[in-house]
């Protein structure tokens, strides 16, 4: 199949690539630069495991073609920690316990990471839950996932001070 | 001490930072992808199948069928939980083909396997393979299996009955029927589910032609049993030939365990074509592959005396196994639901019969519960509309009716027996942590402003810590119930476990390590875990039905204690005195009343660097001991659960306002791990409760709920406050005291979740709510009552 060259930001780098025009993004990011942290959980846009931002918003990379990312800058969970000190929002779901087999993680991440930006540092649990609309967790029931979310969230808002 | 604390894990970091290795995370050079060809009929006769234009398509290497499955010698899935009927006749087994030959008989059968340069080749010659079915009539209702004139999955059995479970005493309950003075009955179906684990089926195999050895990373819950299935029953290849690793696992539940149809045929490319060779399902495979669950139709009556206490249960159930026999699905109606089914009370007789059968739907099989929340509703939603029917409050004939803690050891009615607990105690908290008076009255309030709220409960048992092996040969089971466990201490005295457990959630790695820190007496650093590679890690049985902290964790609770003993002989002897003259503290082995000691790490470096040692008997150098323990008995954990429901009767919506768990799990190791498994069952349960359901279309078998727009899971607005305590009653069965811990939110929000509903709508003469608890069910509960009453 004939392809499309695209040139993109990923994580900060710059990237020039021949994509086929039916790639998802997400498949661009883990077959070709081997970025394995964001998954595919239901090819259909409903779970969020596949969440990056694009541009700075979170999108889903599974429903999203790789040539509709030319020209934009993409951050995939890759991109999240500084070296092997973890961002304040991963310490806050170590710290609660807000992840088990951690397949939805780097999703969950991605989008929380997001929601601090849409709506600041003081989260309330209502925000935070009709926040998490577009991200299944089959694993944790949530609780300790809002529970990490808001933490982390104050974390930032501390961190950012500091 | 480590046990007892919520010690956070050490594998967190790699997951947050998206560096987990799941399966399809793994690249390997030369790479070839599969891909499968599914049946889009329930059931059809394959009249042709021509894949030559297929062949063609650009990339495709390799396409294979039934006939090339067939010429090469392969064998098929096993079922290892045979369960013969009660008079004796063996099940009528149909197992599930590699791929469908003559027939279909569920969309998503397997027909052909295309392997081709690229998965988006594959995905292509896929489409140009050429298929002629016809189709037959199709089964796809339970309630409808064993009716006359239903059409019969497998012809060739001339019905659709599998087998017939009887336990209890018929004569007993009927005559406790028949001097009842109250009698309740009700149909009870349980919904059928997909466990759907986030991250969807892989497997990635790679054969070296050199030394004739495969290695297989796959999701797998149970790495050696899947190697045993697919090397004796599958392709017929030598064990010590093929390797399955285990990786990260992106959750199980139970779906994992399974012997699925599209692993073999991974193993059998990568040995022919001598490459690696990667399959990874898309979410619609894994809604039409992946074992469902549940799917039971129960009509079940309770009698009781004047009092509230019940006299006998009788229930009639028809589980659905689907359109073959998968290797557990036989043992979840026919073995977990009879020994759950009386719950927590004494129950003086039962009558159940239990007919399983095929449909022309995706097989059944093990998922998270297994037998109990089908138990529990059946259970529980009697008691509680027989209590509002006498005129009992359901906290009261609870009591009148629960074990006390004297009666246990308990046998039940189907013979089991329990081992310890005390429900009395579990239901006091439950009630003092809901406020239950408080809330009757608030109920009674809101009832005047027109506002329905109700209350339910469901207070049940588990079944957990499968062995004890014996027990599992008795039943016929081709499997054993034992778990191994390595201690390796390293010649520095650091220490790996080996464990023939598998993590994929449950957070193995801090848990083994605070039972393994605590017998060694060594810091918790100083321990690494390592499971899930049959190269590895001694055969073991892996991680289903809560066993891994009870069965698991034992043995390497007694694996830790044979390695102290041979510190402590070995430490006499560098010491040069009695191993009774050493006291061990703080990684210290000291003589007793003198400053003469050596470290845990300095007898390690002796264990395998210095020449002197005992002259006993069977002494050798390492320090290092695996066992293979088989736990004596089962466990028992229990539960209680209460919902308070708020029923908009209108548009039929239900809010679940609070959420209540008060759990007996044993001796908790690392409570953090506990909470987390109770609130992530309790995502599953209330699934199952309020939405989940893999709808079949009645008439032609379409799976209508084929993507995750359409099968409904509970997102984080659909979870409910929730409050939760723990009282331990020790299992006297293991030495830890633990007992299974992560399947009770599963187990009650059916039950507790639909008694608080028909509470709320019990004075507009509803008596009967249908799972899922949609707004539709909560529309049609409401319409036929009232048709009831005109």
């Amino acid at each position: 199949m004939a392809t499309v060259r695209i040139s993109l930001t990923v994580n900060g780098k710059p990237v020039v690539s021949d994509v086929e025009p039916r790639w998802p993004l997400v498949e661009f990011l883990r077959e070709h630069l081997g970025l394995t942290g964001t998954h595919v959980g239901c090819d259909t846009s409903q779970c969020g495991a596949c969440t990056v931002h694009v541009d700075g918003v979170a999108l889903r990379s599974c429903t999203l073609f790789a040539v509709q990312a030319d020209g934009c800058d993409v951050k995939t969970i890759e991109s999240v920690s500084a070296g092997n000190e973890l961002h304040p929002m991963q310490a806050a779901f170590h710290q609660h316990h807000a992840l088990q087999c951690g397949f939805c993680t780097p999703g969950m991440i991605m989008s929380a990471l997001d929601l601090v930006r849409r709506e600041g540092y003081e989260l309330s649990e209502e925000t935070i839950r009709q926040n998490l609309e577009g991200n299944i967790c089959r694993c944790t029931g949530y609780y300790n996932i809002i529970k990490a979310i808001g933490a982390g969230a104050k974390a930032m808002r501390n961190a950012s001070a500091g | 001490m480590y046990v007892g604390k919520p010690l956070p894990r050490p594998e967190d970091f790699r997951f947050l930072t998206g560096r987990g290795k799941y399966v399809d995370d793994i690249k390997l050079p030369r790479c070839a992808s599969a891909g499968f060809l599914r049946s889009p009929h329930a059931h059809a006769r394959i009249l042709r199948l021509d894949a030559s234009r297929a062949l063609k398509r650009p990339g495709v290497i390799r396409i294979v069928t039934a006939q090339d499955w067939a010429k090469a010698g392969h064998g098929k899935l096993v079922c290892v939980h045979p369960m013969p009927s009660s008079d004796g006749q063996p099940m009528r087994e149909v197992l599930r083909p590699a791929f469908a030959a003559e027939e279909v008989h569920h969309v998503g059968d397997v027909l052909a396997a295309v392997v081709a340069e690229t998965r988006h080749q594959v995905l292509d010659a896929l489409d140009a393979i050429e298929v002629e079915y016809e189709p037959l009539p199709t089964l796809s209702v339970t309630a409808r299996a064993l009716d006359d004139g239903a059409p019969v999955v497998h012809e060739q059995l001339g019905s659709n009955l599998i087998s017939e479970i009887l336990r209890g005493d018929p004569s007993l309950a009927k005559q406790a029927f028949a001097r009842a003075a109250h009698v309740t009955a009700l149909t009870l179906d349980s919904n059928r589910l997909a466990g759907n684990p986030l991250e969807p089926r892989c497997y990635l195999a790679s054969y070296e032609p050199e030394t004739d050895h495969c290695t297989l990373w796959a999701t797998t819950q149970v790495p050696h049993m899947l190697r045993r299935w697919i090397c004796k029953y599958a392709l017929n290849i030598p064990e010590h030939k093929l390797r399955v690793i285990a990786p990260d696992v992106g959750g199980g539940f139970g779906n994992k365990v399974n012997f699925h149809v599209e692993v073999s045929t991974i193993v059998w490319m990568s040995r022919e074509l001598g490459r690696p060779v990667k399959w990874t399902a898309t979410r619609s495979e894994t809604l039409q592959s992946d074992t469902q669950a549940r799917d039971h139709a129960t009509e079940a009556r309770m009698a009781f005396a004047a009092d509230g206490k019940i006299l006998a249960l009788q229930v009639d159930t028809i589980a659905c196994l689907g359109g073959y026999l998968s290797n557990f699905a036989p043992s979840i109606p026919g073995n977990s639901y009879p020994q759950t089914i009386t719950g927590l009370y004494t129950t003086p007789a039962l009558d159940l019969r239990v007919r399983t059968v095929y449909t022309n739907t995706v097989p059944i099989d093990a998922y998270r519960g297994s037998g109990r929340p089908e138990a529990t509703w059946v259970n529980e939603r009697l008691l509680e509309n027989a209590a509002r029917e006498m005129g009992i409050d359901v906290v009261e004939i609870r009591r009148r009716n629960l074990l006390q803690s004297s009666d246990f050891p308990y046998k039940t009615p189907v013979g089991r027996v329990y081992d310890c607990g005390n429900p009395p105690a579990l239901l006091n908290r439950l009630v003092e942590m809901a406020k239950y008076k408080e809330l009757r009255q608030e109920q009674a309030e809101l009832r005047k402003e027109g506002k329905l709220m109700g209350i339910g409960i469901a207070a049940f048992l588990d079944k957990s810590g499968t062995g004890p092996s014996r027990q599992l040969s008795t039943r016929g089971g081709l499997h054993g119930g034992f778990e191994s466990a390595t201690i390796r201490v390293h010649s520095d005295g650091k220490v790996t476990v080996l464990s023939g457990s598998h993590s994929h959630g449950q957070g193995h790695s801090i848990t083994f390590s605070q039972i393994a820190a605590d017998r060694l007496g060594l810091p918790i650093e100083d321990i690494a875990v390592v499971q899930g590679d049959t190269d590895r890690v001694p055969y073991g049985n892996g991680t289903w039905g809560s066993r891994s902290a009870s069965v698991g964790g034992t043995a390497i609770y007694r694996a830790s204690e044979t390695v102290l003993a041979k510190a402590r002989r070995l430490a006499a002897h560098l010491l040069e005195c009695n191993p009774d003259d050493l006291d061990y503290e703080n990684t210290l082995f000291f003589v007793k009343g003198t400053n003469r000691k050596l470290s845990f790490a300095e007898v390690a470096d002796a264990a395998y660097h210095g020449a002197s040692y005992p002259s006993d008997p069977g002494f050798e150098p390492g320090l290092e001991c695996t066992i293979f323990y088989d736990p004596p008995d089962l466990n028992d954990p229990q539960a209680m659960h209460l919902a308070v429901v708020l029923v908009d009767e209108r548009i039929g919506r239900v809010r679940i306002r609070e959420y209540y768990t008060v759990d007996d799990c044993g001796t908790m190791i690392n409570p953090m791990i506990i909470e987390g498994q109770v609130q992530g069952g309790l995502g599953q349960g209330i699934g199952q409760a309020m939405m989940e359901h893999v709808i079949y279309d009645p008439d032609t078998g379409q799976l209508l709920t084929g993507t995750f727009m359409d099968y409904a899971m509970p997102r984080a607005s659909d979870m409910p406050p929730l409050q939760s305590d723990y009282l331990c009653v020790p299992a006297p069965s293991n030495p830890l005291g633990v007992k299974g811990g992560s399947e009770t939110g599963t187990i009650g929000p059916p039950a507790a979740i639909g008694n608080a509903v028909v509470d709320a709508l019990w004075h507009l003469g509803v008596r009967s709510i249908e799972l899922p608890i949609t707004p539709y069910s909560v529309w049609r509960a409401i319409a036929s009552a009232s048709a009831g009453e005109a």
